[in-house]
């Protein structure tokens, strides 16, 4: 703990962290100062000008979101003339800001209109000044509408900063201030890669996913279509918050019942090819390490960061696993094995996803993931949308009964659930390359060291007698940080010819999946840890953890696949890269090559 | 695509500058010069790329700074200063005759693509308005008659010298000495009249003895906070092992002031010895000049004066780089002068941290005015005292005003801090008209009426008894014709156009009051409740935007509506 001092706030003496600002001082002692661009988890830009308060001895009004806390401060936080001046400010933003809250995504999980209710700004005395900007449809995954941008700069910030994407910018000055790409071109002519943290942190609805929800109504309701969804992870804790449950609670079970009653002729699980992929991925492991392949390995299943990877470092493609997301793999076996199993044909199949993810749209729409004949995966809605289409068809889920999911590829392990929180992938494929590699299982499934929401990468050693060499692995999670071990590894191949690690986990998304740009919004770190959580929870609940267990994944090698990397699974479930422009994303050359 | 000429241009740059995103503004207007005045996403793809940012970010500067374009425009750009001197002295005639002329509004391009009219904000040349900016030139002291000639000649292809007279005068002789000498700006003729010899006398002192002499001066900083420079010298971390960088503010923006351009355009070398005495000082080696952008020809004044010094060995251990702004009034605010230096959007930094502890670069940092500069070579050659001799206690020294608007002689004068009011008007050649009332302190000021104006001197302290402030010195004399509630619009349209964005208190005031006066000023159909929210919306900016522009226009618009309101009220129907 730092240096103390003491403070008083609105008559209450504190002792606190002199590193803190005022607001954190206040949050920590149950004090609540009314924000707006201020984010626990980005750098306080003081943009709004909400969260002022008034300090003895000082001329004017601070900020408190960027004021740090000094011994002896006497702070006020609310009296009339801060109440006027914030509810004024108010005014002003709703002047330049499209109020038509119920066509709005962020409706009721808006922070703005949260606020103006909390501080009762019920007066219209400012003339509305509209902007009246197109909408940027220009992108797959995300969608942007200037008219609700209130220029917090939080978008921008976490791109720049914490994503080092370096999409966005602000355009103008003044009050015609927006946030916006390169010559306004759009995100889809940008380097943007689609990881959605940008629409996490709006506190509006500027920045939001392309719904596909109309879509999905339409080939639900379809007596000619086959409708089939699978289910990512994180997506299963993500939901009882929605709906006033525990924050963090895995509800698979309530989770099938609702997709049943929305109508998904089969539903299936991410998970099962999360256990899939383990297979597949851990193979490849083995395989380049035992026969001098290129090493690291690196993760392929957030396509936030694969496209990452394209744009920013082509020359690491071939570290990239070539093996297909969790998402895609099951898209194609939905579209191939499933038909075989079923005797359901393939061009009746809808393919659905469910999904954390916004890259994950961009993902399936790669003209490459045709690999059942067909496009693999037809649609993919994000946590939001799926919350928007239960409340929609009036399903009561918090009292839903448990269901299934169907068999064949709707069995999982413990391993596969925590794919979803960072660190995830990387223990679920340690348990399993401990297992190719000794016959045995590790004491115990439990990688504590890899697990946890930190800013920081994580580097770990796996050693064990019975191990032929230890194995060192590193994770990261969020693109910055996924920027710099890239830069570390490079740095080690220019100097040594070769770098520490075999295996590395990328996730785009600060916390993984369960942070992921589709999960609902106003999340912060904390938030994302208890989501993680709820996932390790389950893990340790399930009665099989270790993805080679997975009696559906011994069937599916059994009667289709061969075996893990086989000619089929190479065809099926692997992929390759190509290397994107910085300027737009676009595709400059292929990279790697399919087997 | 950038030419082979303007990739080594931009190489040459990067290697200027302590880290290489400086050279960003600099580099896309290389860009846009050769690209018929406009840059398009190619071009600022390749200028990021040289100096190493993104292309967003490139977007960002780019549509921040009025002076790039990105979009393609006329041949000649014809953009007539519009604020508030300009208009008191009849810049909406020009506007309209060139309008007629042209047969185009403004903000629009004739169709054989030859010109291109916009109307702007304050040029910096109140004191010789009417002004009609083509490409880089000033045509100042502009007439329908002149302006007539002027496009008569363009339409030919020929920008004709400009031909602009100034008027001026000095009781002091410090600041304005060399200003009627021929080749004032060579180094010989600076030589020749003593110059440079305080800087020999300098080498010789301690550099706390500089500050030392510079603290006992009192000199009030010259930009408009008034800040006593000493002090702020004294604020630098001392045994820091970073390097001290010291900025010259040259961007001038203030509508009503148009001084410092005197010395830059006239005695540019008086600036550099301060610059290399005060860089002694604070243990400096490397110094900036921020110029605004609009003064091209004054830059290249500049950067020529900075090369003769250099050559004769007067750049001891010191080197100055001119950096050029790109029309942005808020980069006159220190830690937005220094974000746009690094090569990015020019917007003001949450304080503290000061400059003088994290400046440009994250180092210690001074950023002074040109006239505050130009002036440390009196105080050291002369010493305090005689400094002191001007002016009287907590207000000391000699001072440039600029008087622009209802006056005969609009124009510089140096005048001792204190100087009556009435004397000055009278040194102006007096007023034009009947005197309503005057802003005497740039426009950011509350407004005095005529009786307020009686008992003024101008002066710090006198001007605080007054409600008003001294600001950078430039006074604006309102005569009868003028309404206020139009002066209060045109006052808020510069500073809606000008607001940086950055914070909300700012970005939305400036804008909200602009929507309410052009209610009640332009479509008639204002409320009562108009002007209260007015008020309203005053008492709420002031104080909590990050950077000074939100008290700049909430301060003098309530002034005006308060002193006023009869005017305002008379316009509700």
């Amino acid at each position: 703990m730092g240096k103390q001092v003491s403070i008083v706030i609105d008559g209450k003496s504190i002792e606190t962290c002199a590193c803190n600002t005022i607001v954190q001082a206040a949050k920590e002692n149950g004090i609540h100062i009314p924000t707006l661009c201020y984010h626990p988890d980005l750098k306080p830009s003081g943009s709004c000008g909400i969260c002022i308060v008034d300090i003895e001895g000082f001329r004017q009004p601070e900020r408190s979101c960027t004021t740090k806390v000094q011994d002896g401060m006497v702070i006020t936080t609310n009296t009339k003339k801060l109440r006027d001046t914030r509810k004024t400010i108010l005014e002003m933003i709703l002047a330049d800001h499209d109020t038509d809250c119920p066509a709005c995504l962020a409706n009721n999980k808006c922070e703005l209109q949260d606020l103006c209710d909390n501080m009762s700004v019920t007066t219209q005395s400012i003339p509305k000044n509209l902007k009246k900007l197109p909408i940027d449809n220009t992108s797959p995954a995300i969608q942007r509408d200037p008219n609700k941008c209130i220029a917090c700069g939080r978008c921008i910030e976490v791109c720049s900063t914490i994503q080092t994407v370096n999409a966005l910018t602000e355009s103008g000055r003044g009050h015609k201030v927006f946030i916006t790409t390169a010559f306004d071109e759009g995100m889809g002519n940008s380097p943007c890669v689609n990881c959605g943290q940008c629409t996490v942190f709006c506190p509006v609805g500027a920045l939001t996913e392309k719904s596909e929800i109309d879509l999905v109504w339409d080939a639900i309701l379809d007596p000619t279509k086959h409708v089939v969804v699978q289910e990512a992870p994180a997506v299963r804790v993500a939901l009882a918050e929605e709906f006033g449950m525990e924050k963090g609670l895995a509800t698979p079970g309530k989770m099938y019942a609702a997709l049943r009653r929305l109508g998904f002729d089969k539903i299936f699980d991410t998970n099962f090819s999360a256990d899939l992929t383990i297979m597949e991925e851990g193979t490849e492991l083995l395989t380049r390490a035992t026969t001098g392949g290129v090493l690291p390995l690196i993760t392929s299943c957030s396509p936030g960061w694969v496209k990452f990877g394209e744009t920013f470092f082509p020359d690491l493609a071939a570290h990239v696993s070539t093996c297909k997301s969790p998402q895609q793999m099951l898209g194609t076996l939905i579209k191939t094995y499933y038909p075989k199993m079923s005797g359901v044909d393939a061009k009746d199949i809808v393919s659905v996803s469910i999904m954390p993810c916004t890259a994950k749209k961009f993902e399936a729409r790669r003209p490459e993931m045709k690999d059942s004949g067909y496009q693999d995966v037809d649609y993919v809605l994000t946590t939001r949308e799926f919350v928007r289409m239960i409340k929609e068809a009036g399903i009561d889920f918090k009292n839903l009964p448990e269901e299934k999911a169907d068999s064949l590829m709707g069995e999982y392990t413990g391993a596969a659930t925590i794919f979803g929180a960072t660190g995830g992938v990387m223990e679920a494929a340690v348990r399993s390359a401990f297992f190719l590699l000794t016959g045995e299982n590790l004491p115990s499934p439990e990688l504590k060291v890899l697990r946890g929401v930190t800013n920081d990468i994580i580097e770990a050693t796996v050693e064990h007698e019975k191990l032929p060499f230890p194995i060192r692995v590193a994770v990261a999670n969020g693109l910055g940080n996924a920027r710099k071990i890239l830069e570390k590894v490079k740095d080690q191949i220019a100097t040594n010819g070769a770098s520490e690690y075999h295996f590395i986990e990328i996730m785009a998304c600060p916390g993984g999946c369960v942070g992921g740009g589709g999960q609902p919004f106003g999340c912060d770190l904390v938030d994302r840890g208890i989501r993680g959580g709820g996932l390790y929870d389950e893990d340790t609940a399930l009665p099989l953890r270790y993805s080679h267990e997975n009696p559906m994944v011994t069937k599916i090698y059994e009667d289709f696949l061969e075996k893990p990397n086989s000619e089929l699974a190479h065809k099926l479930l692997h992929t390759n890269y190509f290397q994107r422009s910085e300027k737009d994303g676009s595709v400059i050359k292929e990279v790697t090559h399919k087997h | 695509m950038l030419s082979q000429k303007a990739i080594e241009s931009i190489k040459e740059l990067t290697s200027k500058y302590p880290k290489i995103e400086s050279a960003l503004m600099p580099a896309l207007m290389i860009a846009q010069k050769e690209n018929n005045n406009y840059i398009d996403r190619a071009l600022a793809a390749e200028v990021a790329k040289l100096v190493g940012v993104s292309e967003a970010h490139a977007y960002g500067v780019l549509t921040y700074y009025t002076m790039y374009n990105t979009k393609n425009i006329g041949k000649f750009h014809l953009q007539v200063d519009t604020n508030i001197p300009a208009t008191l002295m009849g810049a909406r005639k020009i506007v309209e005759a060139i309008s007629e002329e042209l047969n185009i509004d403004p903000g629009e391009t004739t169709k054989d693509g030859m010109f291109t009219l916009n109307e702007v904000e304050c040029l910096a040349s109140c004191g010789t308005c009417p002004v009609i900016q083509v490409n880089d030139v000033y045509y100042e002291n502009m007439t329908v008659e002149k302006t007539k000639e002027l496009l008569a000649s363009l339409k030919n292809g020929i920008m004709p010298e400009p031909k602009n007279t100034y008027y001026f005068g000095t009781e002091c002789n410090v600041l304005l000495k060399n200003r009627n000498v021929e080749n004032s700006t060579s180094i010989e003729v600076y030589k020749a009249n003593g110059g440079y010899k305080t800087l020999e006398k300098a080498l010789t002192m301690e550099p706390q003895a500089i500050i030392n002499e510079v603290k006992a001066s009192s000199i009030r900083g010259r930009g408009g906070a008034g800040f006593p420079a000493g002090v702020k010298w004294g604020f630098l971390p001392k045994g820091t092992d970073k390097p001290i960088y010291l900025i010259c503010n040259a961007d001038e923006g203030e509508p009503g002031t148009f001084k410092d351009r005197q010395i830059m355009e006239y005695d540019p070398h008086l600036l550099i010895e301060g610059m290399v005495i005060s860089a002694r000082a604070i243990g400096a080696k490397l110094g900036f000049i921020y110029i605004r952008g609009e003064f091209d020809w004054i830059a290249d004044i500049l950067d020529k004066a900075v090369a003769e010094a250099k050559a004769d060995g007067k750049l001891v251990d010191f080197n100055i780089i001119v950096h050029r702004g790109a029309g942005a009034y808020v980069c006159g605010e220190e830690t937005a002068l220094i974000e746009s230096i690094e090569g990015k959007r020019g917007e003001p930094r949450i304080k503290p941290p000061f400059p003088a502890v994290e400046g440009l670069y994250g180092c210690p940092t001074i950023v002074n005015n040109v006239e505050t500069l130009a002036s440390v070579p009196f105080i050291i050659e002369k010493g305090a005292e005689a400094f002191k001799a001007f002016g009287y206690e907590n207000n000391t020294g000699f001072k440039l005003f600029g008087i622009s608007g209802n006056v005969n002689k609009p124009g510089v004068y140096e005048y001792p801090m204190g100087v009556p009011f009435n004397k000055l008007i009278e040194a102006a050649g007096g007023v034009k008209g009947n005197l309503k009332a005057a802003i005497v302190g740039g426009l950011s000021v509350q407004i005095l009426k005529a009786n307020e104006l009686a008992d003024l001197n101008m002066d710090y302290d006198s001007c605080l008894k007054h409600g008003t402030g001294l600001g950078s010195g430039g006074i604006m004399i309102i005569n009868d014709e003028f309404s206020i509630p139009e002066l209060a619009y045109r006052t808020i349209k510069f500073y809606a156009h000008e607001s940086c964005g950055r914070c909300a208190p700012c970005r939305h005031g400036s804008d909200s009051i602009k929507m309410l006066l052009e209610k009640i000023v332009v479509c008639g159909n204002g409320t009562m409740q108009d002007i209260d929210t007015i008020v309203k919306v005053c008492d709420s900016v002031k104080g909590v935007t990050i950077c000074p522009t939100g008290e700049a226009f909430s301060v003098p618009i309530k002034a005006m509506v308060e002193k006023f309101r009869h005017e305002f009220e008379a316009l509700i129907k």
